[in-house]
């Protein structure tokens, strides 16, 4: 008797085991699809409130995100915004960068938050497994002029023909080089053109130092694995086609790319006692390696700048654009953007909120007080980077002012000249496996477990499986 | 049925509703998952054996697997040989007995996030304490963090820090084993070697067979300080050396949400470690002297 | 629960608990020999003690150097910077972490101290038929990697809403522990029987005899129980990292994990930062281990020496 009913308990626990994996979010009933869900864009009639204003949304209610946090000015300024524009929305913001087990799980038991933070290369992902609400209606609803945003910025949030989210900040990359250990080297920043690659070769090794404990300088850092997609472009290629359906990873220009590369960074020590200085930089703090004379040049990210208007606004930093290699201005945009999850309980909230923190006055509130809290606590304001172009315009036009230090001066103005050069991760319905793959691969070069070739080979048939997989 | 019956089913309710629901069950369940495609969000997806056929096909699989094979087989005799030293060494130490035991259990209390931390930095190439010393003797000072051919060796010798627990068990075990045997031998004139080697040892290998299997299981399945030094948030993504099993089914199913496929890469791992303990029973039985007291 | 793959090596021992018999001492070595013998003893203690500890100590230094000293392995500071630790406890929830560890670790080792002894007892003190066998699966379900089951109690807990709290760490331990089973079963067993039988005809029920007689016997079994789960639950990584997401339920390692992402190899290289919240998350093991080491140790020493 007891054998038998030990046995009905394993498969009643088997089968209820299986049945909990079993329901996806296909089968919530919480959120529906997407065409019943309402932004605020119809109901307005309804209301009492409804006014002359045909624009006039109830936004009421109580919402949540996910993603953010409400640490810097920045974002204070824009959430009080959001306040004052619907005093009658009860807003929680969960704090914490976007995390993706987070998300999916909260999407999986049905109790997703009302919006969510998220950078704009896993957008795609996401509205591929149908975890996202489409935006079209929302910004119908609120009358969001989507032109007035980066096209790049844009084409990452747009999955099959529609827009998933309102892209936010946007973050370029550009050179930036050790004015004093050019000159040491008896080189001009001209000496470091990045179009021309067996110049920055020739640069590098210059500017390349050993002594007692090893390397004592890194002569030119290509930034790979992160910064790969922008040498494969400068070749003329790209990794992942514009609709993030086909991968190029093992493109002709993909290698070249990756041998180039892999050479710097053998020509500077090898990838081994390369990283292992690198590692011992003081990159945030005082003694940076730019102070301690401890890299020729690098492609970085523009955020840096701030960084070393706050820890060493003198250090001997030259700026310069990153180039193809026909001389044509070109960087490597990244940022977050807002989204509504498929499921969220207040759609028209998210949205009007979404709305709200991305609008250009939201933005001049933010750039102001950025501005205002740097003056306070000493450090240079050198602008506030979105993908809402109207908003850097009016930035930079208003708000920004020169910090009368020439170095972070003239970097300021080669941010702003490569703003339109950007190109992005396309929307991929699995960005994060082709990102893995091409990361992996080119690790594997420099590690000299494999040829440029059979890594990116490698990765190429992992890239096209995951899309595949995605599908 | 008799009340001392029902009582005794009673008592043992927790363990038996906990082994059916929370063992059991799930074993079962990743067998049944193992054979699915299941992303948390979409519904599953029934896909065959596809999961089997993708995990021989995976060059991270693979490559996570000949890492915990190495690691494992690296390890476990390293740390047997080193703990049984100084379980000698701790039993002729006298009054310092007390100490020196708590000196080498010490690391055994240090979190292993903890020891993955300081190991870190330890390890470094550049300014790594280990290097430090080593290059005071002329010794060679691999990157132990960077480079692929040091990664692994550098792992062990994180792991053999934490050796208290081993040397403490056969230290009990010495403690147990007859003065009078000892000195029987003595009086015999075998040397100390011949006395260590047909005396102690045979009494002792049980608790160095149990050794072996607990150590076996435990690297097999090493995962907090690797995960600490090389994965989560970092600029550079994690060299494929330290690529260990157990890390790779977690970003598989926790990062990337491939779950069906992360309960295939579990079985396996089960029916490995069962295949491998199965052995070391088969093996011990010719090995392991088990006193009939 | 049984094998947890989050463990160092051996620290979830198959043993018997029973006190270890330290047998006598051979007699020590008199004359020269002896003493040159004793010194050569020493000095080996020595050199491996320092192999042990200097890591240790090498923390702690490194903890309270300024941050382009950290890495000089200089032995003292100079000069001490004693706002590391102010930092750390300034910019990060290390206190609200710490207290999450203790009621987490004090959940796990009482719910699992309450139920193994119970389960323990009815090993111990009843006969019935298959008893030897289900006792073997106990044990055999000792040998069962974490991993086999870590998938499917995941989506438990997410089906039951549960997977974002810290409810999954603890809960597991109300249904008993193999280990902990084995190691109380055999202590209960060596419980004089005449005892229970005395009070079974003072008209005890038999949870009383669990209850008020086994139990209160006991103690220093259910220490070692309490002290070496609650270790285990101290100490866990990878439960925080696949249940907890908000920062402010973080258990100590899952918070210092999230310390080196956010200030170490993954963010802003303030390795004096990591050093310093490293330090916080190892000092209260060791105090742990200076107040209860004994029973740790005890519970270590006896696995193996059976079976």
């Amino acid at each position: 008797m007891r054998a038998r009913s030990l046995r009905v308990l394993g498969c009643v626990a088997a089968i209820s085991l299986a049945t909990a994996a079993c329901g996806g979010v296909g089968d919530d009933t919480a959120g529906g699809d997407g065409s019943e869900v309402s932004f605020g864009g119809e109901t307005t009639g309804g209301d009492g409130k409804a006014g002359g204003s045909d624009n006039e949304i109830n936004v009421t209610g109580s919402m949540t995100t996910l993603g953010f946090s409400v640490e810097d000015e920045i974002a204070k300024a824009r959430v009080a915004e959001v306040k004052q524009a619907y005093p009658d929305l009860d807003l929680k913001v969960t704090s914490g960068a976007f995390d993706e087990q987070q998300f999916l799980s909260a999407v999986a038991a049905g109790k997703p938050p009302s919006a969510v933070y998220l950078p704009r290369s896993e957008l795609g992902t996401y509205a591929a497994k149908g975890a996202l609400l489409p935006l079209d209606d929302c910004i119908e609803a609120q009358g969001i002029d989507m032109s007035l945003y980066r096209e790049s910025a844009v084409s990452q949030v747009t999955y099959d023909g529609q827009i998933y989210g309102i892209p936010e900040f946007n973050s370029v990359r550009l050179v930036l080089a050790n004015s004093n250990a050019l000159q040491d080297a008896g080189l001009s920043p001209d000496d470091i053109d990045v179009s021309d690659w067996d110049g920055v070769m020739a640069a590098s090794k210059q500017l390349y130092q050993t002594g007692g404990s090893g390397i004592q300088r890194i002569g030119f850092d290509p930034k790979i694995p992160e910064f790969f997609p922008l040498w494969v472009a400068a070749a003329g290629g790209e990794l992942v086609s514009e609709d993030g359906q086909t991968a190029y990873l093992d493109s002709p220009e993909a290698v070249e790319a990756l041998t180039y590369t892999v050479s710097l960074v053998d020509a500077n020590g090898g990838w081994s006692d390369f990283k292992t200085f690198r590692d011992t930089w003081d990159f945030f703090g005082d003694n940076n390696q730019f102070v301690a004379d401890q890299l020729g040049a690098f492609p970085m990210e523009d955020w840096y700048l701030d960084v070393l208007a706050d820890v060493s606004p003198n250090a001997p930093v030259t700026a310069m654009p990153f180039k193809d290699r026909e001389g044509n201005l070109l960087t490597y945009a990244t940022g977050q953007a807002w989204s509504v999850p498929k499921g969220s309980n207040n759609p028209t909230a998210a949205c009007a909120f979404a709305a709200t923190m991305t609008s250009t006055d939201a933005w001049m509130a933010a750039a102001e007080a950025s501005k205002a809290d740097r003056k306070k606590s000493g450090g240079a304001y050198l602008g506030t980077w979105t993908a809402n172009k109207e908003a850097d315009e009016r930035i930079f036009a208003e708000v920004y002012e020169p910090s009368g230090i020439e170095s972070l001066d003239q970097a300021v103005k080669v941010l702003q000249s490569l703003q339109d050069s950007a190109i992005v991760d396309p929307p991929s319905p699995a960005a994060a496996e082709v990102k893995k793959a091409w990361e992996d691969a080119v690790l594997r070069a420099l590690q000299g477990d494999q040829s440029p070739e059979e890594a990116l080979q490698q990765a190429q048939k992992e890239a096209t499986e995951a899309i595949a997989d995605a599908q | 049925m008799r009340p001392e019956t029902r009582a005794a089913y009673g008592f043992l309710s927790p363990w038996v509703i906990g082994f059916l629901g929370l063992t059991l069950g799930p074993v079962i369940a990743t067998f049944v998952m193992s054979f699915s495609d299941y992303d948390v969000l979409s519904s599953t997806q029934w896909v065959g054996a596809e999961n089997y056929r993708d995990a021989l096909d995976d060059p991270h699989a693979h490559a996570a697997l000949k890492n915990t094979f190495f690691y494992t087989a690296l390890y476990v005799p390293l740390s047997i040989g080193i703990a049984l030293g100084l379980a000698l060494l701790l039993q002729s130490a006298g009054r310092l007995k007390g100490v020196f035991r708590t000196v080498i259990y010490l690391p055994v209390v240090t979190p292993p996030v903890a020891t993955g931390v300081l190991f870190l930095q330890l390890l470094n190439g550049q300014t790594g304490l280990i290097n430090n010393v080593l290059g005071t003797f002329a010794l060679p000072t691999p990157n132990w963090t960077t480079d692929p051919m040091w990664i692994k060796p550098g792992i062990v010798i994180m792991s053999l820090w934490s050796v208290g627990s081993v040397t403490l068990i056969l230290f009990a075990a010495l403690a147990e084993v007859p003065a009078h045997l000892r000195e029987a031998a003595l009086v015999d004139g075998a040397g100390a070697w011949r006395r260590f080697y047909h005396i102690t040892l045979p009494m002792i290998s049980p608790a160095i067979f149990f050794s072996v299997v607990v150590n076996t299981i435990a690297s097999l399945q090493l995962f907090s300080e690797v995960y600490t030094m090389y994965f989560g948030a970092t600029t550079t993504p994690p060299p494929e050396e330290a690529l260990f099993y157990v890390v790779y089914l977690f970003e598989q199913a926790f990062r990337d949400f491939e779950m069906g496929y992360a309960a295939a890469l579990s079985w396996l791992l089960f029916l490995i470690i069962m295949a491998i303990t199965a052995v070391q029973l088969v093996v011990s039985r010719r090995l392991v002297h088990y006193r009939s007291d | 629960m049984s094998t947890d793959m989050t463990s160092v090596p051996a620290t979830a021992p198959l043993a018997a608990a029973r006190e270890v018999t330290p047998a006598p001492t051979s007699p020590s070595p008199r004359g020269g020999a002896g003493w040159a013998r004793r010194v050569a003893v020493w000095l080996t203690c020595g050199v491996f003690a320092v192999i042990f500890v200097y890591p240790l100590v090498w923390l702690v230094s490194a903890s309270l150097k300024p941050r382009q000293d950290v890495f000089n392995n200089k032995l003292i500071p100079d000069p001490f910077a004693f706002g590391n630790y102010a930092k750390v406890l300034e910019e990060l929830p290390f206190l609200q972490w710490t207290l999450n560890s203790v009621v987490v670790g004090m959940a796990a080792a009482i719910a699992v101290t309450l139920s193994s002894a119970l389960v323990a007892f009815g090993f111990a003190y009843f006969q019935f038929r298959g008893k030897n066998a289900l006792f073997a699966l106990v044990l055999g379900s000792m040998m069962l990697p974490s991993a086999a089951t870590l998938i499917p109690t995941y989506l438990i807990w997410n089906y039951l809403g549960l997977a974002s709290t810290q409810v999954p760490l603890w809960a597991g331990n109300l249904f008993g522990s193999a280990f902990y089973i084995f190691l109380l079963r055999q202590f209960f067993r060596g419980l004089p029987r005449e005892i229970f039988d005395a009070a079974r005809v003072d008209g005890s029920g038999f949870f009383g005899l669990f209850w008020r007689i086994a139990l209160p016997m006991s103690k220093p079994a259910l220490a070692i129980t309490f002290i070496l789960e609650f270790q285990a639950s101290w100490v866990d990584l990878l439960k925080p990292l696949v249940y907890l997401r908000d920062e402010s339920l973080f258990t100590l390692p899952r918070g210092l994990k999230s310390v080196l992402d956010q200030f170490g190899q993954g963010g802003q290289r303030e390795w004096e930062v990591v050093m310093a919240a490293n330090v916080l998350v190892v000092l209260p093991m060791f105090l742990l281990f200076a107040v209860a080491g004994k029973y740790i140790m005890q519970g270590i020493s006896v696995s193996g020496s059976k079976e």
